[in-house]
Formats: C-alpha cells, sequence, structure tokens
C-alpha cells in the first residue's frame, strides 16, 4: 500500500478520543473486523502493532536505507580511488599508492557509508511524512501529543448505519468523547452520506 | 499485546505517573522562569567559555608556542584533551543505540540528555586538533579533502589522522541527525502547550508539523532502529580510529594491538562517569527522581564497574606484553610510566579506573546518590590522567636521550582545557533550557508494566 502521511484538509471526519491505549487497540480491532477502514490514529507515543493492526504494511524505508549506504560505501571507494591512485598518487613512507592501499581505505569508506545512510534515510523518513520545517500540523485534539490517544474515521465513507455501529463499539471500548471535524474547503454531508 | 514484562520487575518510572503529568513535569523546567540555581551554573559556565575564547584567541593571535608543547612531546594536553572528551562523548551513543538494540528499556529516561552530552562532548574535542594544527585559517585543505591551490595535491588517506577527521565529523553529524529526529515528537509536545507567540513560532517550526499519525510513528520506529543499527559500529569505529591514531606510530607504549578495544572499553567507562555526573544533578535540580530512579543510577554504576575492570585488565596486559615482548624500548617505556617521574600521574589512573569501580561490588555504593557523585568525578579525573599517562609518558623520554624533557600544561593550555568545561556546560544549561531533557514520548510508552 503507497500511502503518504494522509493529510486531514479537505475532509471530513470523525474521531474518538481515548486516554489508554489498551481500549484504542481492542476499538481498532473491532472496527477492522467489521470491514470498516481506520482513517488514522494520533497517538502521544508509539503504540507498537497499532500499524498491523490498522492493515498499514511495512515500511520500505529499510530497503531505502540500505541504498544510501551502497551509495556511500561506493562514493567513499571512488573518492579515495581517485585522490590516492588516478590523480596524484602520493609517495609517503613508501606505502602503495595502488590497489595495495585498499586495507587503509576501509574507515573512510565504512564512514562515508554510514554518513550517507544516516542522511540519506533522514531526508527520506521527512519526504515521506510529509514533514518539514514550518509545515502546519493537522492537529485535531491539541491533547493529542500530551495524553490523548486519537482514532479518526473518514465520515464520507461512512454510511448511516456503519456510523451508529461506530459509535457502539468506540463506547463499548470507553471512549471518552466523540467528535466531527470538517476540514477546510470540505463539504459537510451534514454527518450523513449515502 | 506482545510485550510481557515480568510482575516482579519494580517499574522503570516511580511516582505512579500518568501520560498527563509525565508532560507537565518534563515540560515544568522550559516553561517556567529559569531558577536561581540555572542562573548560577550557566553563569560560571558562561564565564569559563569565556575563558576558552579569550585563550583560543591568544593561542591563534601568538602562535602555538605559548603552549608547552616542544620537539619531543609534540602531543601533550591537546591531544589529551582531545581524547578525553570524544570518550565522554561515547557514553550517549551507547546508551541510545547500543542499549536500544538489546532492548533495554531503563535506556529511555537517560538516552536524551546522554546523547545531548555526546554532540556537546565532541564539539569540545574537536576545538584541539584544529588549533593544534596552527594556522587554523588553513587547516581546512589539511584536513578535508580539498585540492590545494598549487594543483591537486589531496589529503593522505594512508594516514589515521585523517581517518579520524571522517571518523570524527560523521560521529557528530549523526549524532545530531539521531538526537534531532528523537526529539520531534517531544518538541510537538511542547509546541502544543505553548502559550506565547515565540515558543509557538519556534517549536512549530522544529517540530517540522508533527501529528503523532500512526503511519509517521511506524516509520519513525523503524528509522530509530536503522540509525541504532549503523550507530553501533559507527561508536565502536570512532575511538577504534583514534586509538590507531597512536597504535599504528612506532612510539614505544603507543605501538600496541591492543588499542583499541581497550580505547573504546575506556570510553564507555569515561562516558558513563559524565553521564552519572551530570544526571546526579539534574534529577535533584530539575526534580526528576521518579524518571531517573535509583535503579538507573545503579544500571550505570554496574556499566561503570565492568568497562573499569576492562580498562583495568587492559592496564595490566599491557604491562605483561611489555615485559614479555622481550623489547628493552617497550620495557623502559612501561617502567618508566610506573616508577619515572610522572609515576603519580600513572597511580592515579590506576587507583581511579580500577581499584575505585571496585567499591560498586556493594550495593550500598551504587545506590546512594552522593557517593556516586564522588566517584563519578573521581571517574572522568582517571579518564583524563590515563590520556595524559599514555600520551605524554610515552613522549617525554623517548630513543633518543638527549631528546628527554619533562613536559606541564602552560596557562594557556590550562585555561583552554577549562574553557572548554565551560562550552559543554554552557550548552548543556541551554539544552536544559529549551528542550526536554528527558524523552517524553518514550517514557509514556513504558509507564505501565503490561500484562
Amino acid at each position: 500500500m503507497f500511502c503518504f502521511s494522509t493529510s486531514i484538509n479537505k475532509r471530513n471526519l470523525i474521531y474518538g478520543v481515548f486516554d489508554s491505549e489498551v481500549n484504542l487497540m481492542s476499538a481498532v480491532e473491532e472496527v477492522r473486523e467489521k470491514g470498516m477502514e481506520v482513517f488514522d490514529c494520533y497517538t502521544p507515543f508509539p503504540v507498537h502493532h497499532l500499524d498491523t493492526a490498522m492493515g498499514i504494511s511495512r515500511t520500505r524505508l529499510s530497503i531505502a536505507a540500505f541504498l544510501c549506504g551502497l551509495t556511500g560505501f561506493c562514493l567513499g571507494l571512488l573518492l579515495q580511488f581517485y585522490m590516492m591512485v588516478f590523480d596524484w598518487p602520493m609517495n609517503i613512507g613508501g606505502k602503495p599508492s595502488d590497489y595495495h592501499m585498499l586495507p587503509s581505505m576501509v574507515p573512510v569508506v565504512f564512514e562515508c557509508t554510514i554518513l550517507c545512510t544516516a542522511f540519506g534515510l533522514a531526508f527520506l523518513f521527512f519526504f515521506r511524512n510529509k514533514l518539514g520545517h514550518g509545515v502546519r500540523p493537522d492537529i485535531l485534539d491539541l491533547r493529542q501529543t500530551d495524553d490523548h490517544l486519537l482514532i479518526a474515521f473518514d465520515a464520507d465513507t461512512l454510511d448511516l448505519n456503519a456510523k451508529n455501529e461506530l459509535v457502539v463499539i468506540l463506547n463499548k471500548n470507553k471512549v471518552l468523547s466523540t467528535h466531527e471535524y470538517v476540514g477546510q474547503y470540505a463539504v459537510n454531508h451534514g454527518g450523513v452520506h449515502a | 499485546m506482545s510485550v510481557v514484562d515480568a510482575a516482579i520487575r519494580p517499574p522503570l518510572i516511580t511516582g505512579g505517573k500518568t501520560y498527563a503529568d509525565v508532560t507537565a513535569d518534563i515540560c515544568r523546567p522550559l516553561e517556567n522562569k529559569p531558577s536561581r540555581l540555572w542562573w548560577i551554573g550557566f553563569s560560571i559556565s558562561f564565564f569559563c567559555l569565556m575563558i576558552l575564547a579569550a585563550s583560543l584567541f591568544w593561542t591563534v593571535w601568538t602562535g602555538i608556542g605559548v603552549w608547552n608543547i616542544n620537539k619531543s612531546v609534540m602531543w601533550g594536553w591537546d591531544i589529551t584533551n582531545f581524547v578525553f572528551w570524544v570518550g565522554i562523548g561515547h557514553a550517549g551513543t551507547l546508551i541510545s543505540a547500543i542499549l536500544l538494540l538489546f532492548r533495554q528499556k531503563w535506556r529511555m529516561s537517560i538516552n536524551r540528555s546522554a546523547e545531548a552530552m555526546t554532540i556537546f562532548a565532541v564539539m569540545c574535542a574537536a576545538i584541539f586538533p584544529m588549533f593544534h594544527m596552527g594556522r587554523i585559517w588553513v587547516g581546512a585543505y589539511w584536513v578535508f579533502p580539498l585540492p590545494n591551490a598549487f594543483g591537486s595535491l589531496w589529503v593522505n588517506f594512508n594516514s589515521p589522522l585523517l581517518w579520524d577527521v571522517f571518523a570524527i565529523s560523521t560521529y557528530f553529524s549523526v549524532s545530531l541527525v539521531f538526537w534531532y529526529l528523537g526529539m520531534i515528537p517531544d518538541i510537538a509536545t511542547i509546541r502544543d502547550r505553548a502559550t506565547t507567540k515565540a515558543r509557538k513560532f519556534w517549536y512549530n517550526f522544529f517540530s517540522m508539523g508533527w501529528t503523532g499519525s500512526v503511519r509517521t510513528w511506524a516509520r519513525y520506529e523503524v528509522v530509530s532502529l536503522i540509525l541504532a543499527g549503523i550507530s553501533t559500529p559507527l561508536v565502536l569505529s570512532v575511538h577504534t580510529i583514534v586509538s590507531m591514531d597512536f597504535a599504528t606510530s612506532i612510539v614505544p607504549g603507543w605501538h600496541t594491538t591492543i588499542f583499541p578495544p581497550y580505547f573504546v572499553a575506556g570510553a564507555i567507562f569515561s562516558g558513563f562517569g559524565m553521564v552519572l555526573t551530570l544526571l546526579l544533578v539534574a534529577r535533584k535540580v530539575l526534580n526528576y527522581e521518579n524518571y531517573i530512579t535509583i535503579g538507573h543510577l545503579e544500571a550505570m554504576a554496574k556499566v561503570i564497574m565492568l568497562t573499569g575492570t576492562m580498562v583495568g585488565l587492559a592496564y595490566i596486559t599491557e604491562f605483561f606484553i611489555a615485559w614479555y615482548s622481550g623489547y628493552e624500548y617497550e620495557q623502559f617505556a612501561f617502567q618508566n610510566r610506573a616508577f619515572g617521574p610522572y609515576w603519580w600521574a600513572y597511580w592515579t589512573m590506576m587507583g581511579c579506573n580500577l581499584l575505585a569501580p571496585q567499591v560498586f561490588w556493594f550495593k550500598w555504593a551504587r545506590t546512594t546518590p552522593w557517593f556516586l557523585f564522588m566517584l563519578s568525578i573521581v571517574v572522568n579525573v582517571g579518564m583524563w590522567f590515563e590520556r595524559f599517562v599514555i600520551i605524554v609518558t610515552s613522549l617525554h623520554r623517548d630513543y633518543l636521550t638527549s631528546s628527554w624533557v619533562m613536559y606541564e600544561g602552560s596557562f594557556i593550555e590550562v585555561s583552554i582545557f577549562i574553557g572548554t568545561f565551560g562550552l559543554f556546560f554552557t550548552c548543556f544549561f541551554l539544552f536544559c533550557r529549551f528542550l526536554p531533557v528527558i524523552n517524553m514520548a518514550e517514557v509514556k510508552g513504558i509507564l505501565k508494566n503490561r500484562e
């Protein structure tokens, strides 16, 4: 599933507020059993296995990290081969300036690999999550970064029946409150979408 | 839940805290006016920072002749301090990366401050080799792979000193990325609590639009794990390469294959010493006793004891190998270390690093804060002397008897060292003032002992 972080802009959402990750988790599981899609959850701390419960596939950032590392590895080798072997082979204390110096290239190649992996991965992480300096945060509840755990549903995908069912499930799992959210420019269907 | 903690295991966070308590407790120092203690500490540190600025200015203005290093002892306080600070930095990465890989959850209340310490310590360390080059304004051509003005004469990749440049700069930048990435969720928490315009703007800017969406968290955890995975060999490589600065030379006392593991153990030892020094003060001043508990202190004391014993073993092994090698210059270097004119430095090192940590076999010593504080200072002193012993006693009496000299740090060298403490603590005080010292998001995740 290829999905960027989903923006709440231009959307009609229904969201429930929880104060415990155990209740949130069982709500997600029950909702999924009924065949409804969870739009997103917002938690102040990582809740393990919530992503798999929601049906989100594993990120491919680890593959990207390997590719970044490989790039760094090649760049490190290229850098040293170009400078020490091709461009200006230095004779310092009779030490070799050809492929024989491969062992002494190891540390710099290693550092280049790590450097490229870390920076490549960090930038890809920001890009993938649409995080950036000055990005306006899509906050539904000011305490979603403090002690509230949110579960959000796209209201446009739910009919009246499903909505009623949803409220039952949320209440059963001790939801603190349920709210409707009408995003900027979103059409308000009056809470019902046939 | 697939995470199962034994019911008999004591909780990592005490005081029966709720999620809201964690946020409130950890944000309190950043949201209120700084205390009088903070101002006193900050002023002293800032004064020392000014000493650093003045003495570095004097060094550059006059030349490094203002240091007492000479033809025989060409590395003195400068490289001693460099290795000392780099070593201190290692505990941060050890705590956040290696303990993450080992799933040690007690790391979560101390990893943020330890990583901050890493970054500030590496900044202090970098000062010394840079200014030791003398003409610092042309230093870029000597350390970075840039072509010089006369054609493309590049840096020498056969030299461990150049490997060190790559290692230290990679270490600094990767640690910074790891630290910042881990802090984004907490900055978002502060952003959503901010009341003033300036706070809203800056915390919004640095939180990068974080919402705590599950997709983001899932990726965040994968990224943290990978960064921890690559930081672990990185931190080992850094001090290995620092030790190669010595081990690849032919100076008796330096030319030993035991150096890399011995230096890495020493780095962890000294780093944990400094983490203890800082956190013992911080938990008291910032009222974090429920987050940095006696259990945390005890765990760190155990690491100190283990690594202290490892460096002790290395000291004794070095001595044994010097005798066993049958190489008279090596034998002389070690006799001279222990019984020569710098005997006091050698035995200070032995006492502080090998003997002193052995008190941690007793539970009382591991769990009494004031005693731990004293011991952490002893460890810091001992590790400074270790580097001094390795560097100065090996150089001051080398092969050529006519070049034998004695060396002591000049006024400027000592003030630069004191000044780096100013830099370190100024940064740390600012960090305590503006950023969350404890990782709120992670601590919230371990609040409840799940069954």
